[in-house]
C-alpha cells in the first residue's frame, strides 16, 4: 500500500506456547511488511496476547523463531525488544510524571560527562520526532500536565526518537476519547509515512478498517489468515474468521424462569458507564457480554456497592445501599474477577474463608462457634464438590477450579439470592468450568437470581437464559437466548457495530 | 477523567506557584516571627534582637549537622525510599571521629576515614534494600539498632562519650572545625554543609543521578523499561546519604568537643521533617534540595528559638506536631499538582 517496494520487518514461523494443559499459540507463521499497519484481530483467548508477549520478550516461545530485518530476534525483556528494534506500546502508562516532556523523552538514553548531563543529537532528535508526529505538546512541559492521550503520544515519540522501526500497539484507544483516538491515529499514520511498522491490536474493527493496511487472524490459538485489508469483504467476512463455524451451542431452555422481576437497575452511571437499564427476574441467569474495557465488571461492582455510580438500583423492591455491606444485607454477593486478590483470603484455609461475608451466621454473642463454622465448611464442600484433602488446606494450594467454588461457598454462605459472577471460568479448567456451570444452574433453579459477567461467548450462550450486549459503556442491546440466536449479530454489536438493527 | 488541552489553568499555576515558593515565605514568616516575639529575658539571645548577628551565627553554627544532611535525605526520598538510620550513622561516626582524633590522628585522615565509615554505613543499608530486597523502612530501622550498638560498643564501660580524659587529649583542631571563625564568621562545619548542598543542587538538576532519582520515584516501571538501573541508583544515594550522616557526626563532635553514642538520636525524624516540609513528596518522584535546606534552617531556628519561650520537654511535642503539618500541607499540595 505504501512503497513500491514491499520488505518483510518481522516474520515469526512454527511460534508455539505452551502452558501446562493448553496451547496457547500453535505454530503461528506470518510476516509483516515494513512501513506498514498490521492489525492482529482474534476473539478473547485466541492467543493475541500471548503471542505479543512473545514479540516483546516477557515470555520465551516453547518452539519456533522469529526474525527481524532478516537477523534472528531473541528479546529477553522490553529493553531487549526496544534494542532489537521492537518497542511496545504497553496498556499502562510508562512515563514519569514528575519530569519533563523532553526528560522523558530521553529517559535512559541520556549522554553524561563524569554522571552530569551533557546536551546531545539525541534531544534535538528527540524534538523533532515530537513535532513531527504532534507539533501541539511543549517539551518543556511537566508530563503531568498532559492528558492520558498525550501521554501516549510521548510514549510514540520516545520509540521513535530511540530508533526502533516496529512499534507495538495493545489496545491503545481504551482509554481515549472520540477526539484522541483520532489524534492517535493521526499520530500513527505520520509514523507509517516515516516507515515505521506499527503493529496493532484492536477489538474494535472499524479502527482496524480505517487504519490497517494489512490484518493476521488468530482463532484458538492458530493462525487463520494474512492478508490485506483492502482483500477483506467488510466486518462480517472478518468475524467469520474470528469465529469460525465452530461456536459450541449447548443452551436449553430451562423452565425456571420467574416473571417476577427482583433486580431493577435503572440509569447507571459511572465514568464509564453511560445510562444502563435492565431488569433481572427470579430464577433467571443473564449475561452480560462485551470485549474488555466495555463495562461488564463495572456493572457488577456498581450493583455490588463497590464503586460509586450515579442512577437507581432497587432490588425486591428497596433501594440497595451502596457499600458492599449494604448489598449483601440485602441479599446480593459478587464473585470478582480476580480470585487471588479479591474473592479469597490465600492465606487462610477453606473453613476460614467461607463464613466471612456472614460470621453473624456462626456467631452468638459476637464469638464465632467452631463447631458451626466445621459444618458450615463440610456442608459446602461436599455441596460444590470441592477437591480437597481437608478444609484445613489453605486456599492457596488450591486448583483454580476449587479456589473458585471456595469463592462462591463464601457467597452461599452469606444467603444471597442474588448472584453476580465476574469472569467465572477464568482460569478454570475444562471439567471444573463444566462443574461451575452446573453450580450457577441449580441455584437459578432454586429461584435464585444469577448475573454472569463474562467475555467468553460461549460461556454467555452456554448458561443465559437473556443476554445484554455491552460496547463502550453502552448496553447496546438485549438478545434471548435460543438455539437460532445470530452469533455474527452479537459479534458484530459488541465490537461497534453501528449497522446493528435495533430491537 | 482526561484533560483535552495542557493549558495551565490559574487555579493550577497558583498551586505550582506555591508549591515552589511557600517554603520561602515560611522562612520569612518565621524570622518575622521570631525578631517581634519579645525575647529579653533570655540569655541564648543578645538582648532585644532576634536578628543580632551573634544570634544568627549561633544558629548557623549549630544547624551544620543538619543541613549537611537536607540535601542527600531529599535525594534519596525523591528516589521514594528513606533512611531511618541516619540518626545512628551520624552518631557512630561522631564517635569513630573522636577516637581517632584522640589517638593521634591527623585531622585530614581522620576526617577522611570517618567519612569512608558514613560510606560504608550507606552501603549497607543499600545492600539491605537494593540486594536483599527487604523493605526500606524495615531494614534501616535494623541498621538504626545496629549502628547505634556499635557506637556504644566503642565507648569504654562506665564512660558516656569519647573525650578528653587524664590521659589522651582531644586536639585543639578537633573543636575548631565547628567553631572557629572561618568565613564570615562561621565556621567550616557550616560552609561544608553548603557546599555539599551546592553540589546536590546541581546533581539534582544537571546530574544523571538527580534525573534517574526522580524517574525512580515517580514511576518506577517507567524507568526500568527505559534501560534505568533503578538498584543501582538507589544504592548510590543510600551511600551518599550514609556519607552526609558523617560529615553530620563529624560536625556535631566537633561542636561539643566529644563523641557522644547518642548525638545523632532523633535525628532520622528531623530530616524527615525537613525534607517534608520542603514540599518533597513522601511517595517519591518530587522534591527539591534547595528547598530542604531552607526547611532546616526553619526547624533549627525554631528549636532553637523554642529554646528560650517554651520548656525543653515540649520540644518533641511540638516537632511532631510540625512533622503533622507538613505532612498533611505537603499531601495536599502534591495531590492537587498531580490530579489534571
Amino acid at each position: 500500500m505504501t512503497g513500491p517496494q514491499t520488505h518483510t520487518v518481522l516474520s515469526v514461523s512454527g511460534l508455539t506456547k505452551d502452558y501446562p494443559g493448553v496451547r496457547a499459540v500453535d505454530d503461528v507463521s506470518f510476516a509483516i511488511e515494513g512501513g506498514t499497519v498490521h492489525c492482529l484481530v482474534g476473539e478473547n483467548g485466541a492467543g493475541k496476547s500471548t503471542l505479543v508477549k512473545m514479540l516483546t520478550g516477557a515470555l520465551d516461545p516453547t518452539s519456533g523463531s522469529m526474525s527481524v530485518n532478516g537477523n534472528e530476534y531473541t528479546p529477553n525483556s522490553p529493553q531487549d525488544a526496544r534494542k532489537g528494534g521492537v518497542a511496545t506500546l504497553f496498556q499502562e502508562l510508562h512515563v514519569v510524571d514528575e519530569l519533563t516532556v523532553l526528560e522523558n523523552l530521553t529517559l535512559g538514553m541520556e549522554r553524561s560527562w563524569f554522571g552530569f548531563l551533557v546536551k546531545s543529537e539525541l534531544e534535538e532528535r528527540a524534538v523533532k520526532t515530537l513535532a513531527a508526529i504532534e507539533p501541539s505538546i511543549d517539551p518543556s512541559a511537566r508530563v503531568s500536565r498532559l492528558s492520558v492521550a498525550q501521554k501516549q503520544i510521548i510514549e510514540i515519540a520516545r520509540a521513535a526518537s530511540s530508533g526502533a522501526n516496529i512499534i507495538i500497539m495493545d489496545e491503545p484507544t481504551a482509554a481515549l476519547s472520540e477526539r484522541e483516538v483520532e489524534r492517535l491515529f493521526g499520530v500513527i499514520r505520520r509514523l507509517r509515512e516515516n516507515d515505521v511498522t506499527v503493529i496493532y491490536i484492536s477489538h474494535k474493527l472499524d479502527e482496524i478498517f480505517e487504519l490497517g493496511d494489512n490484518v493476521t487472524v488468530l482463532r484458538d490459538g492458530k493462525h487463520i489468515v494474512t492478508k490485506p485489508l483492502a482483500d477483506v469483504d467488510g466486518r462480517s467476512e472478518l468475524i467469520e474468521m474470528m469465529i469460525g463455524r465452530t461456536v459450541f451451542q449447548s443452551y436449553s431452555p430451562r423452565g425456571t424462569v420467574g416473571n417476577k422481576v427482583v433486580l431493577k437497575a435503572q440509569g447507571l452511571t459511572t465514568s464509564l458507564l453511560k445510562d444502563v437499564s435492565f431488569d433481572i427476574k427470579e430464577g433467571e441467569i443473564v449475561g452480560f457480554y462485551g470485549l474488555v474495557g466495555a463495562g461488564k465488571t463495572e456493572i457488577a461492582r456498581a450493583l455490588y456497592g463497590a464503586d460509586s455510580f450515579e442512577g437507581a438500583v432497587d432490588f425486591k423492591g428497596k433501594p440497595v445501599g451502596r457499600t458492599p455491606t449494604a448489598a449483601i444485607a440485602s441479599g446480593i454477593a459478587l464473585v470478582p474477577e480476580e480470585r487471588r486478590t479479591q474473592g479469597l483470603f490465600t492465606n487462610l484455609t477453606i473453613r476460614e474463608n467461607i463464613p466471612v461475608m456472614n460470621l453473624p451466621r456462626v456467631s452468638r454473642g459476637g464469638v464465632f462457634k467452631a463447631a458451626d463454622v466445621q459444618d458450615a465448611a463440610h456442608q459446602y464442600v461436599e455441596q460444590l464438590s470441592i477437591a480437597t484433602s481437608s478444609i484445613e488446606k489453605h486456599t492457596e494450594k488450591l486448583s483454580g477450579g476449587n479456589q473458585q467454588k471456595v469463592v462462591f461457598a463464601k457467597c452461599l454462605f452469606s444467603n444471597a439470592e442474588l448472584l453476580l459472577l465476574d469472569e467465572p471460568t477464568r482460569g478454570v479448567d475444562v471439567g471444573a468450568k463444566s462443574e461451575i456451570y452446573d453450580i450457577i444452574k441449580d441455584l437459578a433453579d432454586q429461584g435464585n437470581a444469577v448475573a454472569v459477567f463474562s467475555s467468553e461467548l460461549e460461556e454467555i450462550l452456554g448458561i443465559c437464559d437473556r443476554v445484554f450486549l455491552m460496547f463502550d459503556g453502552h448496553l447496546q442491546e438485549e438478545i434471548p437466548n435460543g438455539p437460532d440466536v445470530d452469533i455474527s449479530h452479537i459479534l458484530n454489536v459488541v465490537t461497534g457495530g453501528q449497522e446493528s438493527v435495533a430491537q | 477523567m482526561t484533560s483535552y488541552s495542557n493549558q495551565t489553568s490559574s487555579a493550577a499555576r497558583f498551586t505550582s506557584f506555591l508549591r515552589n515558593y511557600y517554603i520561602y515565605f515560611v522562612l520569612v514568616a518565621v524570622v518575622v516571627l521570631l525578631s517581634t516575639a519579645n525575647l529579653d529575658q533570655f540569655a541564648l539571645f543578645e538582648r532585644g534582637n532576634f536578628l543580632y548577628k551573634r544570634n544568627i551565627i549561633n544558629i548557623l553554627r549549630v544547624s551544620a549537622p543538619l543541613l549537611v544532611m537536607a540535601g542527600a535525605f531529599t535525594l534519596l526520598m525523591v528516589s521514594g525510599y528513606i533512611d531511618l538510620s541516619v540518626g545512628s550513622a551520624m552518631s557512630l561516626s561522631a564517635v569513630v571521629y573522636a577516637m581517632l582524633a584522640i589517638n593521634g590522628v591527623p585531622f585530614i585522615p581522620a576526617f577522611a576515614l570517618t567519612v569512608l565509615v558514613g560510606v560504608l554505613l550507606g552501603a549497607v543499608n543499600g545492600f539491605l534494600v537494593v540486594r536483599l530486597n527487604i523493605t526500606p523502612v524495615i531494614a534501616t530501622l535494623i541498621t538504626l539498632s545496629l549502628f547505634k550498638g556499635v557506637a556504644l560498643l566503642l565507648v569504654q564501660d562506665g564512660v558516656s562519650a569519647i573525650k578528653s580524659g587524664n590521659f589522651l587529649k582531644i586536639p585543639g583542631w578537633f573543636n575548631d572545625y565547628g567553631r572557629a571563625k572561618v568565613l564570615f564568621d562561621l565556621p567550616a562545619a557550616f560552609w561544608v554543609a553548603v557546599a555539599v548542598t551546592l553540589a546536590l543542587i546541581v546533581v539534582q538538576n544537571r546530574g544523571k543521578l538527580g534525573k534517574y532519582a526522580a524517574a525512580t520515584g515517580g514511576n518506577p516501571t517507567a524507568a526500568k523499561l527505559s534501560g534505568i538501573n533503578t538498584g543501582r541508583t538507589v544504592f548510590l544515594l543510600y551511600v551518599i546519604v550514609g556519607a552526609s550522616a558523617a560529615l553530620a557526626g563529624i560536625a556535631r563532635s566537633s561542636f561539643m568537643s566529644l563523641g557522644d553514642p547518642l548525638s545523632g538520636d532523633g535525628m532520622e525524624l528531623t530530616a524527615i521533617l525537613v525534607v517534608l516540609l520542603g514540599g518533597t513528596a513522601f511517595s517519591g518522584g518530587e522534591g527539591k534540595v534547595l528547598r530542604s535546606f531552607v526547611g532546616a534552617l526553619i526547624i533549627m531556628m525554631l528549636t532553637v528559638g523554642m529554646l528560650t519561650i517554651v520548656p525543653a520537654y515540649y520540644q518533641t511535642l511540638v516537632i511532631g506536631s510540625a512533622l503533622l503539618a507538613a505532612a498533611a500541607s505537603n499531601h495536599l499540595v502534591s495531590r492537587k499538582g498531580k490530579e489534571s
